[in-house]
């Protein structure tokens, strides 16, 4: 097993071969190769919005951190067979504080298994994309061959991308004897890569598209892209939703429980805050709620005050007038003004705000969505007058002397 | 502003501040700074993107991997940055270990312990760490044969054998650290990389590494450090925080995430985790909300200069990963549609930038940008200032304008000042993480070290409490609350200055509450034996100028004192006051804010204070505790940075005058960016020593100096540069002169916390608690202090570390004093946390960052004019 290990290696030393100084006129790829290959699957993500994404040999995980910023992504996984590499970065998949300060609306769940992609698993199961970036000239024959049942006949996502090196393109690459890196098992030309792909999505039911990133220089364009890339995409989607990871029937769990135990371990797992999730509603909600009854009620008492200190400068008649104007309400008037009227009012040392009021302020509406939600959500966190109507608010604290 | 200064003057201690950019530093660097108020070209294009592109940030920083490392050299370079810069920022030593100036101080070689007082039983927030008998940590050298050059490689390699390095273990790339000794010193292996090279390592055995060793302490830290992300605690700057169960105090829209601080070091007898409750103040609106609600709040033409005041010197976090930076600058000029010039070379705005690399869509072009100065390294290379969005980056931590909410900050206080026993209770948590988790338990089982699971608990002594005098009377007090203000209410003073001839200046509107003040003090002067004649009352209009005309109209040089009631607390009259009081018109001045007086039930009380006030302005004396030692002069020194103005450092320099420590000598340095603090606090120590022979016509022949404000990490130059300044000082005084000096650092925010056990419960130790043993370091001369009393939270006591001494006072008497001194503050009647001259220091040098932004006339230095 130590062997495989070098596989982890891959992914960022192998570009580091190619930064030749421009003037000795070999090849320099700006930006470079790794990162065309990311911006690539980037840009398929906004094209085609999957929701579940999976990166097969996703060593240190810059992949799967790129993605996470997609909102259109709501489960992310990564598989390889090195864990220490995985481990190395993988921090970076967890929730950043600012993820807390304002959870998003979308739901997202990272999860980081170790293991072989010649392994059937059930969480592998249910993606809308699968990514294996650099990752098939790596595997040993036994694990080649074990590999499109994996993936596209377990797996069957909507979508698969598979980049390699195109070994045609060697000759312009110095250095490169053999193979680009030590590692590889294979680099094939563009007729041995698209024949084992062609192979592979006839027999699944895939349809394919090749083409690649890095451009060969002017006058050399017959060798091709640098890397190649099939783009896989399944002809005949289900109709209902894709599988769902979390419920594999019963039969895919049965066949590969053995495996599961064995071959594929969870690293990792974060789940980010979401609005989706109660909690973080109802805080968002609460949250909302009380920023802006603080605000209408400050705008208010504000307002009462200028009033007054345009009239008069003394403070002691000043206090006397806001009395007077908060006390023009009688008591009974007071609670029929406030079911009706959607202004907040004052009476004595407490701020009536009509929720109807805070439903209006378009962050607390595009929160809760309609205001019996809104309702349902503050009950109990937020002091109501006993019709639910309004937030109850102190004033005196507002003026208190320090 | 009565004079009540926020104790928030706490900047950057001024080491921070000389990331002077060295010759050939990005030319960006230039650019900024000649720039100073924020104007710069809109074109962008000189800031180097330090908005990293390789950003792999948060994990270890790495050695790039194409440069060989030399061999041998830089052995545990690796770990160094691991320990010290986890995040991949900047290495700094903040423990200040090294800095070992105990042994050169003969008469505590042996022992550094007082003797007086009455034992208490105290518990400290300390945890032993424990180690398996014999434990050792095994520093291995690993080479390969041919050379390896990728770190990641070379670990793969290694990690083939496994079954002989065992499962525990720490590789930076070529330093290998184990639990356990491999049989041989050296030991060769084969490993074969997958095309079939054979590579030969030789693991050679460098180190034996007894517990306390530095590198073992490095490597503890780094060890915690893992366990506190295994337990999926957040980091935030030095700290780590539990973001799963944050408090929320929406009004203000602040976010309180609980966390721990921890560091773990050798201490007096053991190896110690020191773990404190900690609590980070985020809130959930960007900088780019704030400036939004900002603008609907000031006055247009306002804007900025508000913006500038809220947010330069603070925190933020962006929304894309998890760094943090300090605000230095707001560039108005530019906006995300600006450029700058990336790693590769090529051109690319803000706005593409965030786009295409953490898929963030900026919706707003037309926002300024915020500029931090980087501190970071990257390798030798000081990068340049950082650009930041102001949509992208989150708030932490509190505005001044908040900090002076008395309600928000009462708000504040229900969830992060914990009594005792909460805090106990919260720090007990920790442990029991730790304790719970399998993963960290199985770590720290691999390693053969663990936690105790209870606190320290040791004994302490609280040293008698302290007789004031006062006009020939002795008071007692209850020594439980620290404060004679009941008790020496109506006593006379030391020394009263009579108010023959006064000002009282007021605007129509608080004509009222000017004759009030006025009948007050008629009432409550008497009995101190202030001699006092009316007022001469003036009424002005509301309005800067008016004040200052008035003061220029009527000062007389018989004037003993100006009181202006100010009708607001906007600072900008305060100021304009101030200045033209300290500086052009030296006489005494006291504002108070009219809403102050307004307050029927403690008009009286308040008018005693103001009294006292304004005779200490005029150098009158109130109270004095008894001091045995003769022919010493105590100084006190603290600083304030400056973030906003021209970033100066102002350092206040406060000496005593007389035996009784009731006079001071004041003088400040204030100091531009890139000068040197000592040079001018040598020139203060020799007019003060002037001061003193013309009171007392001789010259002092001991000297203690109470140094504060020295930031973490800077023991170092205090103890190699400032030391030796001051000696060589006093040597230019007079050929025969030769006092004996004591320099002692004076430290207020620590982690340590000490409770009292009492009956079954946890209180605050009382005033007096005096620490010496177990907390302290071993290669230090220092003890903790509890002086002050405080009525909810937990007391935080001051460490003192006395880094130079010839007068070889015992450590009882060194303590005793200290403590005596912390009597001394005129404007608290109660014991206060620091020795009163760093008070006044502190006091001095807060006035004049915030308001004078000069040096004071030199004719008010015998005087607290400061107060």
């Amino acid at each position: 097993a130590h062997v495989s290990l070098l596989q982890c290696t891959y992914q960022n030393t192998m570009d580091k071969n190619f930064q030749e100084e421009p003037c000795t006129g070999v090849i320099k790829f700006t930006p470079p190769l790794y990162k065309q290959r990311y911006q690539f699957v980037k840009d398929l993500v906004r094209k085609y919005k999957p929701k579940k994404v999976a990166d097969l040999g996703c060593a240190d995980c810059t992949l799967l951190w790129m993605l996470k910023f997609y909102n259109c992504i709501e489960v992310l996984a990564g598989l390889d067979i090195c864990a220490s590499v995985m481990k190395e970065k993988m921090h970076r998949l967890y929730p950043l504080p600012a993820d807390y300060l304002q959870p998003s609306e979308r739901s997202l769940t990272v999860t980081l298994h170790h293991g072989s992609v010649a392994h059937e698993d059930p969480c592998m199961l249910g993606f809308d994309l699968v990514t294996c970036i650099e990752l098939i000239e790596h595997l040993e024959e036994s694990e080649l061959e074990k590999f499109p049942e994996v993936v596209f006949g377990f797996m069957a996502p909507t979508m698969v991308v598979i980049s390699t090196p195109n070994s045609e393109f060697n000759p312009l690459l110095p250095g490169v004897t053999v193979f680009r890196h030590q590692d590889h098992k294979f680099e094939w030309d563009r007729a041995q890569f698209q024949s084992w792909a062609l192979d592979a999505a006839k027999r699944y039911g895939y349809s394919v598209e090749f083409t690649g990133v890095g451009n060969p220089p002017t006058g050399m364009e017959d060798v091709g892209f640098c890397t190649q890339i099939a783009v896989f995409v399944k002809k005949y989607p289900q109709t209902s939703e894709p599988a769902q990871s979390k419920k594999p029937t019963e039969a895919a769990y049965k066949t590969v429980m053995f495996c599961m135990f064995l071959h594929v371990v969870k690293v990792f797992r974060a789940v980010y805050p979401s609005l989706k999730d109660e909690k973080y509603l109802q805080n968002a909600v609460v949250s909302e709620v009380m920023f802006t009854a603080h605000a209408i009620k400050r705008s208010l008492l504000d307002h009462l005050v200028s009033e007054q200190e345009d009239s008069n400068d003394d403070p002691t008649e000043r206090k006397l007038q806001l009395q007077r104007s908060v006390n023009c309400f009688s008591e009974d008037l007071e609670t029929l003004a406030v079911e009706k009227s959607t202004e907040p009012l004052t009476n004595g040392s407490v701020v009536y705000i009509p929720l109807r009021k805070i439903f209006s302020f378009p962050k607390v509406n595009q929160l809760c969505g309609t205001f019996e939600k809104l309702r349902k959500l503050i009950t109990g966190k937020v002091t109501l007058t006993s019709d639910g109507s309004a937030v109850v608010l102190d004033t005196d604290h507002e003026n208190e002397e320090n | 502003m009565t004079g009540r200064a926020r104790a928030r003057a706490r900047g950057r201690p001024p080491g921070q501040e000389t990331a002077v950019p060295s010759v050939g530093a990005a030319s960006a660097q230039q650019s900024f700074s000649s720039h100073p108020s924020g104007h710069r070209q809109p074109q962008q294009q000189s800031l180097p993107p330090t908005l990293s592109e390789e950003f792999s940030g948060r994990g270890r920083q790495r050695v790039p991997q194409t440069v060989p490392k030399p061999r041998g050299l830089q052995i545990s370079a690796g770990f160094q940055e691991l320990s010290l810069a986890d995040r991949g920022g900047r290495r700094r030593d903040f423990h200040d270990l090294g800095v070992n100036t105990r042994q050169a101080i003969e008469h505590v070689r042996e022992s550094k312990t007082g003797s007086s007082g009455i034992m208490i039983k105290l518990i400290a927030n300390y945890f032993r760490l424990t180690s398996r008998p014999q434990w050792a940590l095994y520093q291995y050298h690993i080479g390969y044969n041919p050379e390896m050059e990728a770190r990641r490689l070379r670990s793969a390699l290694l990690f083939q054998h496994e079954e002989l390095i065992g499962k525990t273990h720490a590789f930076d790339g070529s330093i290998l650290f184990l639990p356990k000794k491999l049989g041989n010193k050296v030991t060769e292996v084969f490993s074969k990389t997958r095309n079939g090279e054979d590579v030969k390592i030789t693991i050679t055995l460098t180190n034996e590494l007894p517990p306390s060793s530095p590198t073992c302490l490095q490597f503890y830290n780094i060890i915690f450090r893992r366990l506190l992300k295994m337990m999926n605690l957040q980091q935030i700057g030095r700290n780590y925080y539990n973001p799963n169960d944050p408090v929320s105090i929406p009004n203000h829209r602040l976010m309180v995430w609980p966390g721990f601080t921890s560091s773990i070091l050798q201490y007096e007898e053991s190896i110690m985790l020191c773990a404190d409750v900690s609590h980070k103040i985020l809130r959930s609106e960007t900088v780019l909300d704030f400036m939004y609600s900002l603008y609907y709040q000031v006055e247009e033409q306002r804007f900025r200069d508000a913006c500038a005041k809220e947010l330069i010197g603070l925190i933020i976090l962006t929304k894309y990963n998890n760094r943090t930076y300090r605000v230095d600058d707001i560039d108005w000029d530019a906006n995300p549609q600006c450029t700058f010039r990336r790693a590769d070379g090529s051109e690319i705005s803000y706005v593409d930038y965030y786009k295409r690399q953490y898929n963030q869509e900026i919706t707003d072009l037309n926002q300024p940008v915020l500029i931090s100065q980087s501190r970071r390294k990257r390798g030798s290379m000081i990068l340049g200032p950082v650009v930041l969005i102001p949509e992208l980056c989150y708030l932490t931590g509190l505005t001044e304008k908040m900090r002076n909410d008395f309600n928000m900050m009462k708000d504040l206080a229900i969830h992060t000042r914990l009594p005792p026993e909460r805090r106990q209770c919260e720090i007990g948590r920790l442990i029991d993480y730790i304790q719970k988790d399998d993963g960290v338990q199985k770590e720290l089982r691999d390693w053969g070290l663990s936690f105790d699971s209870n606190l320290l608990s040791f004994t302490g002594r609280v040293v008698q409490a302290e007789k004031i005098l006062q006009a020939g009377k002795v008071f007692d007090y209850n020594p439980q609350f620290a404060d004679w203000s009941r008790e020496t209410r109506v006593a006379p003073l030391i020394s009263a200055k009579p108010l023959d001839n006064w000002l009282l200046i007021y605007t129509r509107r608080n004509y009222d509450t000017a004759n009030t003040l006025l009948q007050n003090l008629f009432k409550v002067t008497p009995s101190m034996g202030i001699r006092m004649n009316k007022a001469t009352m003036i009424e002005v209009d509301d309005r800067t100028e008016a004040y200052l005309r008035v003061l220029q109209q009527s000062i007389t040089p018989d004037t003993n004192i100006a009181v202006c009631i100010l009708s607001s607390s906007r600072k900008d009259k305060y100021d304009a006051i101030k200045k033209y009081l300290c500086t052009d018109c030296p006489i005494p001045s006291q504002c108070v804010i009219a809403r102050t007086l307004s307050k029927p039930q403690t008009t009286l009380a308040i008018a005693t204070k103001i009294a006292l006030q304004m005779n200490c302005k005029m150098g009158g004396e109130l109270w004095s505790v008894e001091i045995p030692l003769r022919q010493v002069m105590v100084v006190g020194i603290d600083c304030y940075h400056d973030t906003l103005a021209g970033k100066q450092s102002i350092a206040g320099f406060v000496a005593s005058l007389n035996q009784t420590m009731t006079r001071w000598f004041s003088r400040c340095v204030v100091q531009s960016r890139g000068q040197e603090l000592v040079d001018g606090l040598k020139a203060c120590l020799q007019t003060a020593l002037r001061d003193w022979f013309k009171w007392n016509k001789y010259l002092p022949s001991r000297i203690i100096v109470y140094r504060d404000g020295v930031g973490d990490g800077q023991l170092h130059t205090l103890v190699n540069y400032e030391v030796p300044q001051f000696l060589d000082c006093l040597k230019t005084v007079g050929k025969d002169y030769n006092p004996k000096l004591t320099v002692i650092v004076v430290k207020k925010r620590v982690n340590t916390r000490f409770f009292a056990q009492s009956g079954g419960g946890l209180k605050n130790p009382p005033p007096g608690t005096v620490v010496d043993v177990e907390v302290t370091r071993p290669e230090w001369y220092d003890f903790f202090i509890v002086s002050q009393a405080v009525r909810n939270g937990c007391v935080a006591p001051t460490h003192y570390n006395v880094i130079y001494d010839t007068n070889k006072l015992k450590p009882d008497h060194v303590q005793r004093l200290t403590y005596k001194l912390c009597h001394m503050y005129y404007n608290w009647s109660g014991v206060i946390r620091v020795p009163a001259p760093c008070q006044y220091a502190h006091k001095l040098a807060f006035l004049v960052g915030q308001s004078i932004h000069r040096e004071p006339n030199l004719l008010l230095s015998d005087r607290l004019y400061y107060l």
